[in-house]
């Protein structure tokens, strides 16, 4: 299992920025650190500083980031009037040429590279500057951390479209979101699953009434409809609590949606947490109810923790991790009185629970972090071929 | 080891070899290397494969057969002995690999383990106007698969039988010694099937792997494009039984089913298309030759085609080869009535012939096409010409018309008038008219003749009018009836006939006869000088010019302008901006039903008791397509026009049941009445799941309109707890009336039971009823829109329905008014399509008994307190895996729940005698649904509404 790489080499992980809050600054330090204890030489790059700070602690990898400010985001010109406004054109040339440079200082830190270095790109904003730099004798592997149809939301569509379209490797989450982005046209793609955030050696005893979830508070996550599932369950287990993690714009909408349901005495809003592993602990079963998942790293933790998870299956992802009625329950997305059924299904059900929750706890071992980090070395030697 | 070997092969194709081989060194995967081989080409091939392999020296190699073998067989055969790679693929000359096809071939076949990979292959087209890609079997190929057993799907090897687009580990075909048949054509055939079966495992992967490209003019044609040679299906065939003969060694029957219903779907069906363009010997061989392979085909296979495919599946097999002429025709162009079809025992037959053959009796049924419900302007009857020939500056044309079941009527009963109709394919704004000389009436068809004088009324621009496409129009009693005209002989008339353009000098000033892509006769206008050939040839260039581009989008963008100035978005603006600020119009009310389809339901009942009482106000119908049915004494407006979003904007009252347009603000001013459609089984509103999962803005936006409602008429307890949340209504604005269209049915009802005596409102799709028997109405809820062309299925068979019980009921269908059903005409007595009628309150008035399955009618129908029958085939399918329900429909049905047309017919058979059991049901049912209907509805929202003085 630990046996030593067949090649040591030279990994650049290029993100929007090397300490931005989110997922993937968690996954990009996660990966740095079991690329580095696996003999790698890594190193991080961040295009830009971040908006908000996550703190990510001592490295023992080099970090660097290009850009000493956020840069401005530029619309390119579209209409007449664009091409017509001098001021907006010289901003954006003398962007371009900030670009540039620091495009090549990110040229001069890659050729700094033995053969057979490879430059993982985390975020499609990011490849926009790798694109721009010289990556001979390197190779590019490209990733999109979100399901297809979440990107699909965005801009970032049409730019992973573009600026993806010539790397040696597009990753995908899953084998179903890689099908779709072929489909869509882009013929490079491969799959890579997250690695497993932790593995607690104490499993959750499962003796709380207690349903836990854990997520920000947007128009993803769809709190609300958590809430109205949970008004169509809360009357028939009264012992029962749901406890709310998490924080977001939407809190107070969320906690007067909650009274105007008649829930205050049956949900706690926890706010947020930095004891995951003790909040999942605490609780026998998880739920989500999401619109829009890419791989949710917080079901595997649940799972890694025993907890049994009732989700929506919305995305492929969420398939992917869970399977329905082996180690947690799936409803179809945004259907709450299935949802509210699943849930019904299994407080009322404790033999369920225990063996759901058992069966997870087994099943997540398949994105052990060991795991990943070997998949991802077969990957570069294939691309050495 | 070499990853990967790919033998391209190579004949007299120097010019595009280079790209092959290219194509072949860009891989990004890096161990590849291109075997070549040529075929003994004559031209400098083997020289360019030559230099390739002096400069890639570890990357390509160069051999060249002794002597022309003539097909791909023998040169990949020779590919695959001196291939060194672990997978081998097979490349053609004229074709090109994707960049990353091998790395994503060799990543598949090596996670899975698979004997071989296939990935996807994109067509090109080529023409001067740029490049088209169209993916070939792109369903087989929407996701990776692994298929470990031919049997779970045979279509991949049915369907996509090329050789190229797929990765063979080398080992797997040599020990299973697998080459290419050789001095055949179709040798991909074999090969693929051969290799199918011999492999353990396959992968499909989604990923574009090879590019076809396909040349579209005749002299580049390749060896398998070239269809009209007999020979070529003579080997096609060939392939076939061979094939045939190795599945049915294996006992693989299922497989083979697949592949007889695709080569009667595919293969057949490519030969037929041609078939109208070819010589009479050539059809009588390829009658010969197919009509025997056909014929020993599983019988199976016709059921899974759709009924013209099995129309001519079946004339070929029974080498039927002048009915098969028109039957190929109408497969092509699908909106024709190709024959004179014959009526026999209420049922309507493709032809005469064939028919005491149980299977030929089966095929030719075309009862539920419809074409004896087709209206004559739709009826496109198959036009033939039968004679054609140029004379100096004259056409002349005479052709035949097919009469369907006599749908043309006699001279001597109606006008009926004949024309030609010359317009250009593109550019076509102008019509040239010439008369005909003649049009003869000969019971099953017309015989009509022209002279077209082209050289003094036929005037093309000449330029950019290349193509012009005539047209026979009958005009039948005021109706006009079209059609092509399709030429069936090979040998046309082509000599050249001059006309004068409108730019004399420079534009082309001849005409010759051509036949369409369909089998239609053409004229194309061609320059006879060289001034001519330049100034088209300049044109073109011009057009494909950047400028010549942008102004052609420019153009193209002046002809949009008046559909974008009217868009919704902009009629919204002129609303909001400037209509709202005009003057309420008091006594103004503004009635929409079903978005305008019909005049009908409550608004339609709220309007009648206002003019029943003859209350001061204007009222405004909206219409969606034509206002036909609609109320004289109301003024129509189109929905969306100018003059309704005036009214809207001005009207003290809304009213209307499914909701005026999304968007649009209630005026401070105005009233809006929701009278809503129906009580819920299923889930509506912000319980469907699929609501819930629109994003923020789009919810934010149905919240909006619903929030409109002032008034929202509710019919019981079970509205209040479904309709009035799931809306997010304010309970406030439920109005516990009841809904004004079912006034008239609890008065019916007091009535009757006043009277003891049944009364039946007038139907105006069937004015004879009430007869002897004894009225069904049977309106089963919408399935969803229903594809093009075809027509919904009933889901009983009504022809049976007529057989057993036609003396004793008449059966009313209402079906949606985007489906369309298709009445045999045997059960044209005992079924009579009432769709078309605006109101359905009436026809659940006249019906005695009522067959329905989710629709909302049975919470209306239960008032009458008369038997209900639910018919629900797919009960589980749509109460579980649709979008849910808010009650167990089986637990509270106040009738029978028939899932089979057996207990359906039974059901009806029994219909009195065991309606007893469900009277009372029917008081609970009625009870929960109905509970405030008391037939006062109408009267009290004009009451509550219209009375009050000084409102506001």
């Amino acid at each position: 299992m630990n046996s030593a790489p067949e090649r040591r080499r030279d990994l650049f992980l290029v993100a929007n920025s090397v300490n931005e809050l989110g997922g993937v600054t968690s996954w990009t330090h996660r990966m740095a650190r079991l690329f580095t204890d696996r003999g790698h030489r890594v190193h991080v790059v961040g295009v830009a500083p971040p908006n908000v700070v996550q703190e990510v602690g001592e490295t023992p990898y080099p970090t660097t980031t290009l850009h000493a400010t956020r840069p401005p985001s530029l619309r390119p010109p579209r209409r007449l009037r664009d091409r017509l406004n001098v001021g907006a054109r010289l901003r954006r040339a003398r962007w371009e040429a900030t670009r540039r440079a620091h495009a090549a200082v990110l040229s001069d830190l890659l050729q700094t590279a033995a053969p057979g270095g490879v430059v993982i790109v985390t975020q499609v904003w990011a490849m926009e500057w790798v694109a721009m730099a010289d990556t001979a004798g390197l190779h590019v592997v490209g990733m999109t951390h979100e399901s297809f149809e979440e990107s699909r939301r965005t801009s970032r569509f049409a730019r992973v479209q573009r600026y993806y379209r010539d790397v040696d490797c597009l990753l995908a989450l899953t084998r179903e979101d890689a099908d779709r982005w072929i489909n869509q046209g882009l013929n490079n793609l491969d799959v890579m699953p997250n690695p497993l955030p932790w593995y607690p050696e104490e499993p959750s005893p499962r003796t709380g009434r207690v349903v836990a979830s854990i997520g920000r508070f947007d128009e993803q996550k769809r709190v609300d409809l958590l809430l109205e599932t949970w008004a169509k369950v809360a009357p028939r287990f009264p012992e029962w609590t749901l406890r709310i993690y998490g924080s977001g714009a939407e809190e107070q909408e969320l906690r007067d949606y909650c009274s105007h349901l008649g829930l205050d005495d049956s949900v706690q809003w926890m706010g947020t947490t930095s004891d995951v592993p003790g909040a999942l602990r605490e609780a026998s079963v998880f739920v989500q109810s999401s619109r829009g998942e890419g791989f949710p790293l917080v079901l595997l933790e649940a799972m890694a923790c025993a907890v049994p998870c009732v989700a929506f299956d919305c995305a492929p992802g969420v398939r992917e991790i869970v399977t329905d009625g082996v180690d947690g329950l799936l409803a179809p997305p945004g259907d709450t009185h299935a949802l509210a059924d699943r849930l019904a299904q299994i407080l009322a059900d404790q033999e369920l629970r225990d063996r759901l929750g058992d069966q997870a706890r087994r099943s997540v071992t398949r994105y052990a972090p060991e795991k990943i980090v070997r998949r991802w070395e077969e990957l570069f030697d294939f691309l050495d071929r | 080891m070499v990853d990967v070997s790919v033998v391209v092969i190579v004949y007299n194709d120097e010019k595009r070899l280079p790209t092959a081989v290219q194509s072949v060194l860009n891989q990004a995967l890096r161990s590849v290397e291109a075997v070549i081989v040529d075929d003994h080409s004559s031209d400098g091939s083997f020289a360019v494969a030559q230099r390739f392999a002096e400069r890639y020296p570890d990357r390509v190699r160069a051999f060249r057969l002794p002597s022309n073998s003539g097909g791909c067989g023998q040169p990949r055969n020779y590919g695959i002995e001196r291939a060194a790679g672990r997978y081998v693929m097979f490349l053609d000359s004229d074709d090109e690999l994707d960049r990353n096809a091998c790395r994503a071939m060799v990543r598949a076949i090596e996670t899975t383990g698979a004997d071989f990979v296939s990935g996807l292959c994109v067509r090109v087209h080529t023409t001067p106007r740029g490049r088209k890609e169209k993916p070939w079997y792109r369903w087989i190929y929407r996701q990776t698969r692994v298929l470990d057993s031919l049997t779970d799907d045979p279509d991949p090897l049915v369907w996509d039988t090329l050789a190229t687009n797929k990765c063979y580990r080398r080992s797997f075909l040599l020990n299973h010694r697998l080459r290419f048949p050789t001095g055949i054509a179709y040798e991909d055939f074999l090969f693929t099937a051969r290799a199918w079966l011999a492999a353990r495992r396959v992968a499909l992967i989604p990923n574009t792997v090879y590019y076809w490209h396909v040349s579209d003019s005749p002299e580049r044609r390749s060896i398998t494009q070239r269809r009209d040679e007999i020979g070529n299906l003579a080997d096609r065939l060939a392939m076939h039984r061979e094939i045939d003969a190795l599945l049915a060694e294996r006992g693989l029957d299922t497989v083979h089913l697949a592949k007889s219903v695709k080569f009667l779907k595919h293969d057949l069906v490519l030969h037929l298309r041609d078939l109208p363009l070819r010589t009479e010997e050539y059809r009588r061989s390829f009658l010969d030759l197919v009509g025997p392979y056909v014929a020993h085909l599983p019988t199976e296979a016709y059921h899974q085609l759709r009924p013209l495919q099995a129309i001519c599946a079946y004339l070929v097999a029974q080498g039927d080869g002048d009915a098969l002429l028109p039957a190929a025709d109408a497969l092509i162009n699908p909106h024709k009535t190709a024959v004179p079809l014959a009526e026999r025992e209420g049922r309507i037959y493709w032809s005469t012939r064939h028919l005491n053959d149980p299977l030929g009796r089966e095929l030719l049924d075309v009862t539920d096409l419809g074409y004896h419900l087709k209206p004559l302007h739709k009826l496109a009857p198959r036009t033939v010409v039968t004679g054609q020939r140029v004379d100096g500056r004259w056409l002349r044309l005479s052709g035949r018309v097919t009469n369907p079941l006599g749908r043309i009527p006699t001279p001597t009963s109606s006008r009926v008038r004949g024309r030609l109709e010359l317009t250009a394919r593109r550019a076509g704004w102008r019509v040239f008219r010439f008369p005909l000389r003649q049009l003869v009436h000969r019971g099953d068809h017309l015989t009509w003749a022209a002279d077209l004088d082209l050289g003094r009324v036929f005037h093309p621009i000449g330029i950019v009018d290349h193509v012009w496409d005539l047209r026979l129009v009958m005009d039948i009693d005021g109706t006009r009836v079209r059609s092509r005209l399709t030429v069936v002989h090979p040998d046309l008339d082509t000599a050249p006939l001059p006309v004068q353009p409108l730019l004399p000098g420079l534009g082309a000033d001849q005409v010759v006869a051509e036949v369409s892509a369909k089998g239609h006769l053409a004229l194309r206008v061609v320059p006879s000088t060289a001034v001519q050939h330049r100034a088209r040839t300049a044109l073109v260039a011009a057009a494909g010019t950047p400028a010549g581009r942008r102004s052609r989008a420019l153009l193209a963008t002046a002809r949009r302008v008046p559909r974008l100035l009217a868009s919704e978005q902009n009629k919204r603006w002129l609303y909001h901006t400037v209509l709202c600020r005009l003057p309420r119009h008091r006594g103004l009310a503004v009635f929409e039903s079903h978005l305008g389809q019909r005049y009908s339901d409550s608004p339609r009942a709220i309007y009648e008791e206002l003019r029943r009482r003859d209350l001061p106000m204007t009222a405004v119908w909206s219409y969606a397509h034509t206002p036909d049915g609609f109320p004289r004494d109301a003024v129509l407006v189109r929905r969306w026009s100018l003059r309704y979003l005036v009214a809207l904007a001005r009207a003290e009252y809304w009213i209307d049941n499914q909701g005026f347009p999304s968007g649009l603000r209630k005026p401070a001013h105005t009233t809006y009445l929701q009278t809503w459609h129906g009580s819920a089984l299923k889930r509506m509103g912000f319980d469907e799941p699929e609501v819930q999962l629109r994003s923020r803005a789009a919810r934010d936006r149905l919240r909006a309109d619903l929030g409109r409602f002032d008034a929202f008429c509710v019919r019981s307890h079970h509205d209040m707890e479904t309709l009035i949340p799931a809306f997010r209504l304010n309970p406030a604005v439920a109005l516990p009336v009841g809904y004004p269209r079912n006034d008239a049915l609890v008065r019916q009802r007091q009535q009757e039971e006043r009277t003891g005596r049944r009364t039946y409102p007038r139907i105006g799709a069937a004015p004879h009823l009430p007869d002897h028997r004894r009225i069904l109405l049977y309106a089963p809820t919408f399935r969803g829109r229903p594809r093009r062309r075809t027509a919904v299925r009933p889901l009983f068979d009504l022809a049976a329905f007529a057989r057993e019980f036609g003396d004793q009921y008449v059966l009313l269908v209402r079906s949606h008014y985007l489906e369309r059903l298709v009445v045999p005409p045997s059960a044209a007595e005992a079924v009579i399509d009432v769709s078309a009628e605006h109101d359905t309150t009436p026809l659940l008035a006249a019906a005695d008994a009522l067959i329905t399955d989710y629709s909302s009618v049975m919470f209306d129908y239960v008032l009458l307190d008369r038997p209900m029958i639910y018919y629900v085939p797919d009960y589980d399918d749509y109460v579980h895996h649709a979008r849910g329900t808010y009650f167990s429909l089986a637990e509270v049905a106040p009738g029978p729940l028939a899932f089979t047309e057996e207990e359906l017919f039974a059901a009806l058979r029994e219909l009195d005698t065991a309606d007893t059991e469900y009277v009372k049901a029917r008081r609970a049912f009625a009870e929960r649904f109905a509970a405030y209907d008391t037939g006062t509805a109408a009267r009290a929202i004009v009451d509550r509404f219209f009375l009050q003085e000084g409102r506001r």
